[in-house]
């Protein structure tokens, strides 16, 4: 028998190790009365001087035992813990015991749920039922079975002693209690996915596992690699700069519409809303990337790129994403078109691309698959990248762009929604939204005298949550302090 | 006549497990004893005889191509019980064996568990085999000499539970229960050999009197009432 993984507590369960603990006791109590139930005291006495361990560890361990169902309270079943006010506990029949690593049998359950229905006379609880109706459907095919075996059952439990019937329906109650749990109860048996390979398991060392470990590390060699600091530095860096623009991090103008129930977020940071927010236009300056990414940015910079007279390289692009995201069915025809529309000799608006990547493209659009263009794709993009996305952060374009956007002001909360939230307390000093700030005084309104009403807040700022009107959305939510609401 | 003989037949087999399932779970426990080792050895013989029978009653059946559509049903439908109720047997058998091995009869130092139980198994043993009483006649040392023939029936069991697949091509899941849910709780009111139609009618028939006569008291009282306000109403206008 081998030793069983239990839960997340790691703890193993040797049959074996039990055994030896529990032999013990019987030793001591086998010439005594044979059917006394244990009381907890003793239990957990027993416990502390065979194992030699602390008070607190020993109280675990029998409050362990408890749940896995290797004893079991006799006057509230379902509470399975190990009490110390002496309530008596009994031994369960090791048939019933989980070491066993026998699984609990549906057949098995749908059998005692009969047997119980003909003991009580249908009165089950109400997950029983749940159970009940759920098994007839599952296993149908056995119902038939499962009746008759329930009655036989039931009809040979009748030839015991009475005392010995009702100790037998406690243990299956105890055990089935612990391997159907019933709502609200912890599930001990929950071990957690049920993993194709057993990491327990003693692997056998022979030559195809060696050559499997030969053939990883070789490939674990040829990965290319970049120094942490490197990759860690540029994470920094990222963070760094998107922090401002982060919602949850940062907060957002002019609200959080999850808090105020206010949908003007997302109203003004549409696709291709009119007017885009400065938030938005600025982040195009990060990296190219970026600009290429939001449908508003793509249209600025094809404004730009026309008059520069190289719209077509974004035509280009978005024709290709197009190919790489649309429907199969129609890549054959779409390749056909962009060829014919960009990349033909004399076409209309013929892309500039060097010999080879035309050469690729071309052999490769034969046979034409969502990818075919890759090749063409990137190199355009790196052309836009490096040759006119600089051009186009210093153009008036993008400057009138820049100009034009739109700092949506706070909202004033309007209803006591939530008076427990504690204000969303703001992560950047105020200079950088001059116009927020502006915004941020207009909306200071029923506030009661605090104190703290002047332009920049401090980390005071906890204070009106803690009196029970804090108004999420009218708070700023630039200052370094940090939020209260989880 | 062959279908009530398969019934039949079938009833013992199922009375036969339950009575091992019971004395299986004594095992290790305070009534263990080297009767009740005697006891499941004979319960577990006895099993595997009348499998053996049922296995050969139903191949022949199933494999006889002129019984009619209605029949054949029926004759699978006792195939998919029979073939459970060998599984579960199965089941028990393997468990009996593990515990055997760990709950030796015969060493100084018994650790049986203290289960709270006290009587014996012999009840369920004479039920079993359906004697008035049980003869113990087996050596001391039967817990251990048997685990050995347990071992060999184990694996003779599942030899012919393999042999049934292959043999006999009878797809589980089409059969369908012909008792519903709750159809335990018609027929257990009496315990004797009446037949479990037959009761489950009666007591269809006593419980529709029993729901009707409380409609007819709770209607006579409404209307009681109704006459009584009626009257009162008159009286004071």
């Amino acid at each position: 028998m081998t030793a069983w993984p239990v839960g997340d507590q790691q703890w193993v369960l040797s049959p074996l190790v039990l055994y030896g603990a529990l032999e013990n006791t019987f030793a001591k109590r086998s010439l005594s009365t044979r059917w006394d139930p244990e009381h907890s005291n003793d239990i957990f006495q027993w416990i502390l001087q065979r194992l030699q361990i602390t008070e607190e560890e020993a109280l675990h361990l029998g409050d362990l035992f408890v749940k896995y169902g290797y004893i079991y309270p006799l006057l509230e079943p379902k509470n399975l813990t190990l009490k110390t006010d002496g309530s008596l506990y009994r031994f369960q029949t090791p048939y019933f015991w989980p070491a066993q690593s026998w699984p609990a049998d549906d057949t098995d359950y749908a059998i005692y749920l009969a047997k119980k229905n003909i003991k009580r006379k249908g009165i089950l609880e109400e997950y029983e039922k749940e159970h009940y109706n759920m098994l007839n459907q599952k296993i149908n095919y056995k119902w038939d079975f499962v009746i008759m075996q329930a009655k036989e059952q039931y009809k040979a439990g009748k030839e015991r002693k009475k005392a010995d019937r009702y100790a037998l329906d406690c243990q299956e109650r105890a055990y089935w209690l612990v391997n159907r749990t019933p709502p609200g109860m912890l599930d001990v048996l929950e071990y957690g996915l049920d993993r194709v390979t057993d990491p327990n398991e003693n692997k056998k060392k022979n030559i195809a596992f060696y050559r499997r470990e030969i053939m990883y590390y070789q490939q674990a060699i040829m990965k290319t690699r970049v120094k942490s600091s490197v990759s860690l530095g540029g994470l920094v860096k990222y963070s760094e700069q998107f922090l401002s623009n982060d919602p949850i991090l940062s907060g957002c103008l002019p609200s959080n519409p999850w808090i105020t129930d206010d949908a003007d977020f997302w109203d003004l940071n549409a696709k291709l809303v009119e007017v885009p927010t400065r938030m938005r236009v600025e982040r195009w300056a990060f990296n190219f990337n970026e600009l290429i990414r939001d449908p508003k940015g793509r249209q600025n910079f094809q404004i730009f790129l026309r008059k520069e007279f190289s719209g077509e390289n974004l035509s280009f692009w978005e024709a290709c994403e197009d190919l790489k995201y649309g429907d199969q069915s129609k890549v054959k025809e779409k390749a056909e078109e962009i060829y014919k529309l960009f990349l033909a000799p004399g076409a209309r608006r013929w892309i500039n691309i060097d010999g080879t990547t035309m050469g690729i493209t071309v052999k490769g659009l034969q046979h034409p698959h969502r990818y075919v263009l890759d090749a063409a794709q990137t190199h355009i993009y790196m052309l836009m990248k490096k040759d006119s996305y600089g051009r186009y952060l210093k153009s008036p374009v993008y400057k009138e762009m820049l100009a034009k956007a739109v700092v949506p002001q706070e909202t004033v909360k309007k209803k006591f929604h939530f008076p427990v939230w504690p204000p969303s307390a703001p992560l950047q000093p105020q200079p950088h939204h001059p116009e927020a700030a502006g915004g941020r005084g207009q909306s200071q309104r029923s506030r009661h005298d605090r104190g703290h009403h002047t332009g920049h807040e401090q980390a005071g700022s906890q204070e009106p949550a803690q009196e029970g009107t804090s108004q999420v959305g009218s708070e700023p939510r630039r200052e370094k302090t940090s939020r209260g609401w989880c | 006549m062959v279908k009530e003989e398969c019934k039949a037949l079938l009833d013992a087999l199922n009375k036969v497990t339950a009575c091992y399932r019971h004395m299986v779970l004594t095992i290790g426990g305070t009534s263990d004893s080297q009767n009740l080792r005697e006891e499941l050895k004979k319960t577990r013989q006895k099993a595997q005889e009348l499998a053996v029978a049922n296995r050969n009653k139903l191949t022949t059946v199933l494999k006889d191509k002129t019984v009619s559509k209605e029949d054949k049903a029926e004759f699978e439908r006792l195939w998919v019980i029979f073939s459970t109720c060998l599984e579960i047997l199965e089941i028990d058998m393997r468990r009996a064996l593990e515990l055997g091995h760990e709950f030796p009869l015969n060493v100084p130092k018994k650790h049986l568990i203290q289960t709270g139980m006290s009587g014996g198994t012999s009840g369920v043993a004479a039920r079993a085999m359906s004697v008035q009483n049980m003869k113990y006649e087996a050596d001391h040392n039967i817990d251990v000499v048997d685990l050995k023939d347990l071992e060999n029936e184990i694996n003779q069991v599942g030899e012919m539970m393999y042999e049934m697949e292959m043999k006999v091509n009878v797809p589980q899941w089409t059969v369908e229960a012909k008792q519903d849910p709750g159809a335990e709780l018609k027929s257990t009111i009496s315990v004797g050999a009446s037949s479990i139609g037959m009761i489950s009618v009666e007591e269809n028939k006593s419980f529709c009197d029993i729901s009707k006569v409380l409609a007819g008291i709770i209607f006579t009282a409404v209307l009681i009432i109704a006459i009584v306000l009626a009257v009162c109403v008159v009286k004071l206008s």
